[in-house]
């Protein structure tokens, strides 16, 4: 039987790769309307899908050269600032997972109630 | 320097290069809007502690720069041992030594090849495979410790601590040699020089009537060319040189500048005549000028020999760039005020 510190991190490395799948789609559905980096952090965030800066960075610039988002450097605030927002093709693909996401959703829940 | 600045100079080191300035720019304008907010909800600006402690909840930078690098592998036997930041130069150097080692080892074969001596398959496989376990054990070694270092290092970073520790550690290191000093000259190691010396001489001098001795079989082949000859002289007198000044050392082992002065001169000498041989063009000639077997072997011999001597002088200049070094140590430990030192 495994140990409960070795349980917790289990549960805890499978939870990271649940959500990890689903940031994608947390940051693109977040990104429909233009921000930057720290404000769509804390949207996010304050929404209860908190995701390091370390993880988002990287990832607004895959999905940048990847062609589903743009960006642009802006002064707001006096300082300047890189606004992220999505693409055309961002937006097609988002509406795609998002179908994906639900079709998912409800053959899981089906699954759960069995 | 400020935590932030030297938190993004430490990162910038490790991020990809056609990118890192962008990525700086970035994270610089996220690192200060969360110390903005977090100002704003305290309504005081952040202590240095606090910044720091924002800082290194962002993690070491290692692993942010991780994030940044394409997927270029790691090396991992359950856990991870190199990561991905490292991994690309990790191969790089296995790649250059594994390919000079293999160089070498052609190198080395093919001489025995053109010497006529044969080889087996055998020979050549346990050599590539000895070097390949050499290499990949020393390289993966060196870098996992590295690896080891900068994953740990960054999350005990705190300016205030790593300015503590390089403070004592720099005071302990000068302490530590005030203290030490440069150390006598090992009796041990002038007695070596002594008999070695007296060792050589005597060869030294038996090799013009016995060539043999130097030759083996070959002797009845070749003989010295008359370079030697030119060099023989000079080189005695530094034997000689060498010898008187280990005997000295021997009665004074305090006298170190002695041996270090000496020890230069005789360098410079040495060099002097290896500088010399370098550019004879020859180095033996046939025994029996008559035979072709003589004159077949000495052209063989003087084909190889030059890069006998490039080592010799590669060595020569080795050794006396480490006496120069050790002279200028020592000059400089006996030059500085002794008053610091208790």
């Amino acid at each position: 039987m495994p140990h409960s510190q070795d349980t917790s991190s289990l549960l805890e490395n499978l939870r990271m790769e649940l959500r990890r799948g689903s940031l994608i789609l947390a940051v693109l559905a977040g990104l429909r309307s233009e921000q930057y980096g720290y404000t769509l952090r804390k949207i996010l965030s304050d929404l209860g899908m908190e995701i390091e800066e370390g993880t988002l960075y990287p990832l607004l610039r895959r999905l940048e050269t990847q062609g589903l988002l743009l960006s642009e450097w802006r002064e707001a605030d006096k300082r300047n600032k890189r606004f992220y927002k999505l693409s055309p093709l961002g937006a097609e693909v988002l509406e795609k997972l998002l179908a994906e996401w639900k079709a998912i959703d409800s053959s899981l829940n089906q699954i759960v109630k069995g | 320097m400020p935590p932030l600045d030297r938190y993004l100079s430490n990162l910038a080191k490790l991020l990809p290069a056609d990118q890192r300035e962008d990525i700086l720019r970035e994270l610089s304008e996220d690192i200060h809007s969360e110390i903005d907010d977090k100002q704003s909800e305290l309504g005081r600006p952040l202590t240095a502690a606090e910044q720091l402690e924002l800082l290194k909840r962002r993690g070491n930078p290692l692993q942010v720069a991780a994030g940044y690098t394409d997927n270029k592998g790691t090396l991992a036997f359950g856990p991870q041992i190199i990561g991905p930041v490292l991994f690309p130069f990790y191969v790089r150097v296995l790649t250059f030594n594994l390919g000079l080692t293999f160089l070498i080892v052609g190198a080395i074969f093919a001489a025995i090849s053109l010497a006529g001596q044969p080889i087996h398959f055998a020979d050549l496989f346990s050599s590539v495979i000895l070097q390949l376990f050499l290499q990949l054990t020393a390289v993966t070694l060196i870098f996992a410790l590295v690896e080891k270092h900068l994953s740990r290092q960054p999350h005990d970073w705190s300016k205030e601590d790593f300015e503590k520790n390089l403070k004592a550690a720099m005071q302990s290191r000068i302490e530590k040699k005030i203290q030490s000093g440069p150390k006598e000259v090992s009796r041990f190691d002038s007695m070596a020089v002594l008999v070695a010396g007296s060792v050589a001489l005597l060869w030294l001098q038996s090799l013009w009537t016995n060539q043999y001795l130097l030759f083996g079989p070959a002797a009845s082949l070749i003989s010295l060319a008359p370079i030697w000859r030119v060099v023989y002289l000079p080189t005695v007198f530094i034997m000689l040189v060498a010898i008187f000044r280990a005997g000295i050392n021997i009665a004074r082992p305090d006298w170190v500048r002695f041996r270090d002065v000496v020890s230069v001169i005789l360098d410079a000498a040495s060099l002097a005549i290896v500088y010399t041989l370098m550019f004879a063009h020859t180095w033996v000639v046939p025994a029996d000028t008559a035979a072709s077997t003589s004159q077949h072997i000495a052209s063989v011999v003087n084909q190889w020999a030059p890069y006998s001597i490039f080592a010799s002088a590669v060595i020569a200049l080795a050794q006396a760039i480490h006496d120069l070094i050790r002279l200028y140590k020592n000059w400089r430990w006996h030059s500085a005020p002794q008053a610091t030192s208790r």
